[in-house]
Order: structure tokens, then sequence, then C-alpha cells
């Protein structure tokens, strides 16, 4: 787990990563830092769900495919959890696995990226998730 | 289905017996022969006959003749016996006047005369011409005149009469005689008008008293009266009742006598006459007989034409005729009992192929159907047999038994079931088989032996057939032992098809997998990209994504590497070149590759007396680091590691031993799959391509050896080891040596030493090379060796096997003078440096340094 902390500054809001990719766990946090928000890093389900129930981050970035719980289940606790009402969802996947997209947004996703992705998508996208 | 008869030729000389032909022939003959005997019987009969009659005729004749004499001598006496004593006779003598005799037929004798005569010869007194008496002396000088008893003489010549007479005389005592002259010759004619007329012509024939003078004949009387027999045929004669007569003519005799006069009398027939009435009567019955013998002929004749020539005609048609193409017969002329007979035939024969036509029907649909019943016998998956119910001896078996039972064909068909069957059960089954079974039976289970000695259970089903005149059983042995063999193949199969859709399913998963990990990398080198071209970063940050893309650059590279590796081996496709190899040398120099001071310790126990194994070095090399890469990814900075070899029965098994993670059991069986990646927090860092483990699976096993994992569980290390073959013994030795570590070089030089009709070994590494060093007589090395060296090889081996063996260095190497002068100094047969033709040069200098040894051996 990382955490960045912008100097000088409380808290705003939080967005955690879940990825077991370390390399795309970096590309998602050099893409997304910002002052605006503090990012959080998990490696796999657990860590993450973890981190969620503790942090009540605004934005969740999610792999479908982790070891451990998967980015699916992860994402049916947050949205069973009444506490975690305001939180959005991103799914990151690959291709491959379209009916886990499909099952993601029923699940109550916001929105779903392919790898490889484009960092300035995502970034667009998680704008609009924080409606920064 | 029965054999066709061999054909009979020639039909006729198996026909025994005669022809009906012959039958007639030997009937007429028979006729013929019974006929003619009939005839000459019945002419012998008739001849008999007509003899007896004609002599039942004579002796009639003779007897009423013979009486008619008597009667007329007995009255001549009555009559002249009181003449001759009456004194008034003497009267007469003394005075003849006054006189008269008279002469009347007396018996037989018709005519004739009395007279009374004197001594002197004088007629006194007679019955005819009164006018002679007394006159003269007629019978003067007469023997008889003084005969003094009354007598009969004939013949005797009448002087007065000039007849052949019988004179009677009765004497008158003191003056003459009383004589009687009787005349013979009407006598014969009179006898014979009186009984000989008729068939049989008879003659009368009368002799004196001596026998041997004619006294009458009723033939020629005139002729023959008073003529002398004596010396004729006649009396010469055997046979009295059958002579010749007079004139030599054969007749058949009677006889009598007539006492007063001492005559003879004969009475004879004609027997020719007689006989040829006889004849006659014969040769009408033989005339019948001819005639009825003629009517026979046209009968037999026409019965012949009527019965015979038809039934041969019939015969020929029916010899003609052929199964399955019967001949129809026309009935022609014929009795009617024949032409019916045809007519029958015609009607037979038309029905016979009706029947035949229906026959090679139901045939052909029999035959269709035994071949269908033996296809199912045959054919029949489970075990089938014929056995005979008298002696329990095997008649047939189907391939399925002879399969099941292991007995061939030949020892069923001389074993009874009794032998299939274990000692104990037989009294059981002995006792089950002395009541008639039902015609289907169904038992068991039973325990049936096979040949191996091993026993099943078998359910089985019996019906009751014959099979040719045998009684005997159709048996289903049903192999409950087999049946749940199969049960248990089936759920196998079963589970093989469950297999392959896992196997599709697998696929699926295979390329969502490989999907998914091609893209994670991507992602990254992408992603970083696009943050290096769009934004501002500063020389650390770009420095850091640089050092991700790299490095995940490298991860797609090896990923795609694996991954076709992998595709190549499961197809197939790798070409492996296997050749002899020391193991040791391989596994040492992959623990040099990790030995990395300061990190995990590799330890190495090789025992020196290892075997050369038969591997692609370059493949097992992979496996070796593969192995030696994991162990060493899993466990944790200071951990030890352990890599053994040793031969473990026949083979030659590698281990590497790690002492840290561990594997769980669940995990084990999926290790080897593709992507497989042990789910645990404690190696999530731990990055793999997930291929490694695959691609030593498919290694090893295109090895021919067997690749496994052990582990204790969490914490306590795993064991990875497989086995490979060891080099088999003849595999070791050729001419030439050739040491290259480049597989495709080394093929290359291998062909051209082939063409120069030398064999070769190969070996990739000095270290092989030294193992089977004794086993060539020449060697082409490389001097760039991955381990031990070119150079250093060179000179164990002429330390070791001195200076004799001609070697030829091929290499990349570029050498300095002083290398060449050691070289040259290791007494090297040439230097050679590796490019197009230099497989074929080394080839060449070779098999020329090798000639003159060849020669000299």
């Amino acid at each position: 787990m990382r955490v960045r902390t912008p100097p000088g500054l409380e808290i705003v809001r939080i967005v955690v990563i879940a990825d077991d990719e370390s390399s795309i766990r970096l590309l998602v946090h050099a893409t997304i830092e910002s002052d605006d928000f503090v990012v959080m890093e998990a490696s796999n389900g657990a860590e993450a769900w973890a981190l969620i129930q503790q942090h009540k981050p605004g934005l969740v970035l999610l792999d479908v495919q982790m070891p451990g719980r998967s980015g699916l289940e992860v994402l049916r606790l947050i949205k069973a959890d009444p506490s975690l009402k305001a939180t959005r969802v991103i799914l990151l996947t690959s291709k491959a696995q379209e009916t886990d997209v499909e099952v993601g947004l029923m699940a109550g996703a916001d929105f779903y990226l392919t790898k490889p992705f484009s960092p300035l998508d995502l970034l667009t996208r998680v704008e609009e998730a924080l409606q920064i | 289905m029965g054999s066709q008869e061999p054909e009979r030729t020639p039909r006729e000389a198996s026909r025994a017996g005669w022809s009906l032909r012959r039958y007639m022939a030997l009937f007429m003959g028979v006729l013929l022969v019974v006929a003619g005997i009939a005839a000459l019987t019945v002419r012998t009969m008739a001849e008999q006959d007509a003899r007896q009659s004609a002599s039942v005729d004579v002796s009639f004749a003779a007897q009423r003749a013979a009486k008619q004499l008597k009667a007329g001598f007995d009255a001549i006496t009555v009559l002249s016996a009181p003449i001759a004593s009456d004194p008034t006779t003497a009267q007469v003598f003394a005075n003849p006047s006054g006189c008269s005799l008279g002469y009347a037929p007396i018996g037989a004798f018709t005519t004739g005369h009395v007279d009374l005569i004197r001594f002197d010869g004088s007629v006194i007194c007679s019955s005819i011409k009164p006018a002679v008496t007394g006159s003269n002396p007629i019978y003067q000088g007469q023997a008889w005149l003084l005969a003094t008893e009354p007598a009969v003489i004939a013949p005797i010549l009448d002087p007065q009469t000039g007849n052949q007479v019988a004179l009677v005389l009765y004497p008158v005592p003191g003056h003459g005689v009383l004589a009687w002259f009787l005349d013979l010759a009407p006598l014969g004619p009179r006898f014979e008008s009186d009984f000989g007329s008729g068939v049989h012509r008879l003659e009368f024939l009368i002799t004196s008293k001596d026998g041997q003078t004619v006294v009458v004949r009723s033939i020629d009387p005139v002729k023959w009266v008073g003529r002398n027999l004596n010396g004729t045929d006649f009396l010469r004669a055997t046979d009295p009742s059958n002579r010749p007569d007079l004139n030599g003519l054969r007749r058949i005799y009677a006889e009598a006598t007539i006492d007063t006069a001492g005559w003879h009398l004969y009475v004879g027939a004609d027997e020719a006459l007689a006989l040829s009435a006889a004849d006659q009567a014969s040769n009408r019955g033989l005339a019948i007989i001819l005639a009825g013998l003629g009517i026979m002929l046209v009968v037999i004749f026409v019965v012949y034409r009527r019965i015979v020539d038809p039934i041969k005609q019939l015969s020929l048609v029916i010899r003609g005729s052929t199964p399955g193409d019967v001949a129809t017969f026309v009935a022609g002329a014929g009795a009617t009992e024949v032409t019916g007979l045809g007519e029958d035939f015609a009607k037979l024969m038309t029905t016979v192929n009706h029947e035949l036509a229906d026959r090679l029907t139901s045939e052909q649909a029999a035959r269709v159907s035994e071949r269908n019943y033996r296809m199912l016998f045959e054919g029949h998956p489970q075990p089938m047999w014929l056995y005979d119910v008298d002696t329990l001896r095997f008649l047939e078996v189907n391939n399925s038994a002879v399969e099941r039972y292991g007995y061939s064909r030949e020892e069923f068909l001389t074993m009874t079931i009794k032998d299939i069957r274990p000692a104990q059960d037989i009294p059981k089954f002995l006792e089950l088989n002395a009541e008639p079974l039902p015609i289907t039976d169904r038992t068991g289970p039973w325990r049936y032996l096979l040949k191996d000695g091993s026993i099943i259970q078998v359910l089985v089903t019996s019906n009751a057939v014959t099979f040719g005149d045998h009684g005997a059983r159709l048996v289903l042995a049903e192999d409950l032992t087999e049946s749940q063999r199969l049960e248990r193949e089936l759920a196998q199969s079963h589970a093989h098809a469950d297999s392959n859709a896992e196997i599709s399913r697998a696929k699926d998963e295979m390329v969502s997998m490989v999907s998914h990990e091609l893209r994670t990398p991507l992602a990254s080198i992408v992603g970083f990209a696009e943050l290096l071209a769009t934004r501002e970063v500063t020389a650390d940050q770009r420095k850091e994504y640089l050092a991700v893309m790299l490095q995940e650059g490298r991860r797609l590279t090896s990923l795609v590497n694996d991954f076709l590796d992998l595709r190549r081996l499961e197809g197939g496709h790798l070409s492996m070149r296997f050749a002899p190899a020391d193991i040791s040398a391989l596994i040492m120099r992959g623990v040099e590759l990790f030995s990395d001071p300061g990190s995990t310790t590799i330890q190495t126990l090789l025992p020196d007396d290892l075997p050369l194994v038969r591997v692609d070095s370059d493949s097992m090399f992979r496996v070796i680091t593969n192995l030696l890469s994991n162990a060493r990814k899993y466990s944790p900075v200071g951990g030890s590691i352990v890599v053994g070899a040793s031969v473990v029965d026949g083979m030659v098994e590698v281990y590497v031993q790690d002492k840290d993670l561990g594997i769980p059991a669940e995990a084990l069986s999926q290790l080897f799959g593709k992507f497989y990646r042990v789910d645990a927090p404690d190696r999530d860092t731990i990055k793999g391509t997930g291929l490694g483990l695959a691609i030593c699976k498919n290694i090893v096993e295109a090895h021919g050896g067997k690749i496994r994992a052990r582990s204790e569980g969490f914490g306590k290390g795993a064991r990875f080891y497989f086995t490979i073959p060891p080099v088999r013994e003849q595999a070791q030795t050729g001419d030439v040596l050739v040491v290259e570590d480049d597989s495709g070089f080394a093929n290359l030089v291998e062909a051209e030493l082939a063409a120069k009709g030398l064999s070769s070994i190969w070996a990739a590494d000095a270290e092989t090379a030294e193992h089977l060093m004794t086993k060539a007589r020449a060697v082409v090395l490389d001097l760039l060796l991955p381990g031990l060296s070119g150079e250093t090889f060179l000179q164990r081996l002429r330390a070791k096997h001195g200076e004799d063996i001609p070697v030829v260095v091929v290499t990349l190497k570029d050498l300095d003078p002083a290398e060449r002068l050691s070289l040259q100094k290791a007494g090297v047969t040439a230097v050679l440096r590796k490019g197009p033709g230099t497989a074929a040069m080394a080839a060449n200098l070779l098999a020329r340094s090798l000639a003159p040894e060849e020669v000299a051996s």
C-alpha cells in the first residue's frame, strides 16, 4: 500500500487503485496523480476491500482479474455496502473479458476501460467520476 | 450347405440289371424252348399212343382171327369124327353110289371141298364135281392117304383144284380117308376185310407148325403161301412186336396160336402209317404253338413300342435335365399308363421347377440368414460358443471367446465346456446338467477359467439347437467381469469426453489468458509511452517510465517466445536433435548461471558415474535453468537450493529441491498447466510468464521422460524432478566425434562425413565429448563451447590418447598467432574458419587422413 498525501492539505478525496500488476498501478497512479486527491494502491482484491472499507474512497479503479478476490467481487461488496453509496467504480479489463464488463456494469460499475487504455482517456473518466 | 454330388458317368454303366428288351428276348427264348419241348413231348406221346393203339388193334384182331380159325377146325372135327367112325361110311366106300357130300363155309374157311378118298387116291365122293368121281385116282401116291390119325396138313397144293389148301384128314380105317380141302387164299383177305380195315392196314400172316412156312398172308396171298421164311428179317427180328414184314415194311405185331393145327397167327399194323397219323396230330399242335408264338411276338413288339420307347424317351429327358433347368416332357403315343406317367412326369417337372425356384429363393434366403447369424455369432462382442450336449465338446466358438478366454480356436475344439470351469465348480455343473435343460436357459453367475488361470464371472444364456445331427446348445457367456471393466472404461471414456470438453474450455480460457497476459505489459508500454508523449515529465519520471516500459517490453517478448515455443512443443513442431550428453555438465552450466554470490546458494549432488543421456542439449538446458530460476524465485534471499541427479529404474533422474515457499497440495497437479500461478499473497510480487513449467513438461516428455513436483505444503519447500533416458551403448560409437554446440552446423558436418562413408557421433559440449572420445577415431572440434573450452578438451585429448588422432578445428573464433601456434603444437590437422563449405572441407580432410589407416586395418 502506498499513500501519497499532498503536503499541508487535509484529505479531500481518496482514489483506490486495485491491480495485481505493479506496472499498471504505476501507470494509473502516474496518470491521475493530482493535488486534488489521495491515491491508494492495492495489489489484490482483499487488500483493496480493506482499504475501501477503511477510507470510503470516492473512486475505485478495479482490475477485473486479480488473484484472491476478483474485481467483480469487490464491486459487489461495494454496492452492497450502504456506507459506500457515493463510491464510484471504474473497471479495468482485457478485451477478452466482455462478459465481465457486462456483469460489472449490471452490478453497478460506472465505467470500464479496456487494456491497453489511453492514460488521457483514463484521466478524463476519473475526473468525470469525481466531478472535478 | 451340402456340396454338389459328383456327376455319374456313364449313367448306363451304373444301371444294374437288364433292359426290358432283354427280358423280352429271354421270355421269348424260354417260350421257344418250352414250345419245342412240348412239341417233342406231344409228338413222342402221340407216337407212343399210336403204337399202343396199333398194338391193341392188332392183338384184338389176332385173337378174333384165331378164334374164327379154331371155330372152323372145331366144327370140322364135330362134323368129321362121326362120319369117319360111322359104319355107313365104310358102305359108301363099298358102294359109292348115292353118296353126297356138301361143303358149307365153316368158320373162317369160306371155300374148299370135302372128299372121301380111297388109299389109291381115287375120290369116291366129293362135294365138288361129281363127274370126277371114281374115274381117276387124283391123289394117287399122296403120303397123307396113309394117315392113321386125324391130321391137318398145310399148306398143300390141291391137285384137284390147284389151290393152296389146308388139308384136314380123318382116316376111315380100311377104306381110305375123309379129307377136307380148305382154301387158304381167301382166308387172308377175309380176315383183312373182317378186322383189318381202318387206319392200321393190318397184315394177317399164318405160319405152319414149324413156323417157317407161310400158310396164309393177307397181302399177296398167292405169291406168299407156301414160302419158306427161313432167313428172312421177319424171323430174325429180336422184338416180336415190332419187326419188318416180308416186304421189309415195319409193322407192329400181335401173335396167336391155333392149337388144332399148330399154326402161328401174326397180325401186323403198319407202323409208319400209325405214326404218320400221330405225327399229323402233333404237327397240328406244333403249328398251333408256332402260331401262338407269332402272336406273342407281335404282342411283345407292340408292348415294347408302346411302353419301352416312351419310357426311354422319358428317361432321356430326365437324364438331360439338370437341377434348376428341368426339361419338359411331351408324352407321345404310348400305353395310357405310360402316357399317364409321362404327363405325371411333366406335371411333376413343372412342380419341381416351381419348387426348385422356390427352394433356390428360400435357399438363398437361408444362406443370407445363415450368413447373418454367422456374422452375429462371429462378431458378437460377448463370447459365444456351440457345444455338443452329449460329449460337452465345443463345436464352434466366436472370435470374442477366443480373445477373452485366451485359447485358440483349435484348442477350444479339443476341449469340453467342463475345461473352462474351475475344478471345484464341476460337480455343481454336472448336477445341473444331468437334467435336460429347457430350450432357453439362463443361469449364473458362473465362474469361468481363462487360459491364463484367471477367473471371471459369467452369466450364461443357452439355447438348444441342432448342429448337423448333434444336439447342441448355443451359449452366450455374458462376461460380468468384462462388463464391469467396460463400465469402468465407459466411465473413463465419459471422463475422457469430459476432458475433451475441458480441453476445449481450456483453449477458450487460454485465449482469454493469453489475451490478458499480453495486454497487461502492452497496457504499460502503450500507457507510459502516451504519458511521455503527452506530458511534461521530470527526468526521474522519464527514467522510471522508460525502465518500466523496457521491463514490460522484455516480458512481452519472452511471453511471446515462450508461448510460441510451447505451441511448437505441444504440436511436436519444435525440432530437437538428440545426442549423447553429459547431464552433469549441463546442470553445472545452469548452476553457474544462477550462482549469485550473496543470494541463494546452490548445492549440487552429482555422482561421477552418471551415464550419458540422450537429450537435445539446448532444450534440456532450458528445463534445468527454468527449474533453477523457479527455485530461486520462490526462495527468499538466503535460502538454499539442492540440484542432484541419480539413476532410478534405468532412467536418469534430475531434481531441483528448494526449502522455502512450497506448493499447496491442490496446486501440484495444475502446476504444469499454462499460466498457472500459485494463488497466494506471499508470491504476488514474483513475476513470470506462467508458461515455464508447461514448457519443461513438454520438453521432458519429448525426451521420453516424466516431470513431477512434490511438496510437503506451504512453507516446506518443493522438489521438482524429471527423468530422461540414458544413451544406448551402440549410439555412442562412430568414426568421427563432432564437438560442436551449434546443432545446425554439427548436422551439416555429420551429413558431409556420411557422404564420405564415415559415421559420426555428436557431442554438444566438450564434457560430453570427453566421455565419447574412446569411441571415435577422429575429431571435428569447435573451440567456442559452453563450459569446457575446445582448447582444454584438445589438451586433455592429447594427454590421454596421444598424438595420433586426427583433429580438425572448425571455429568462428579469431585466433591470434600464439593460439594458432599452440594448436599446431597440439598436432591439429587443420584449423578452418566456419563458413560456407567448411563442413565439406573438414569431412574431406578427415576422410583423407583416415584412409591409410583404413587400408592398413
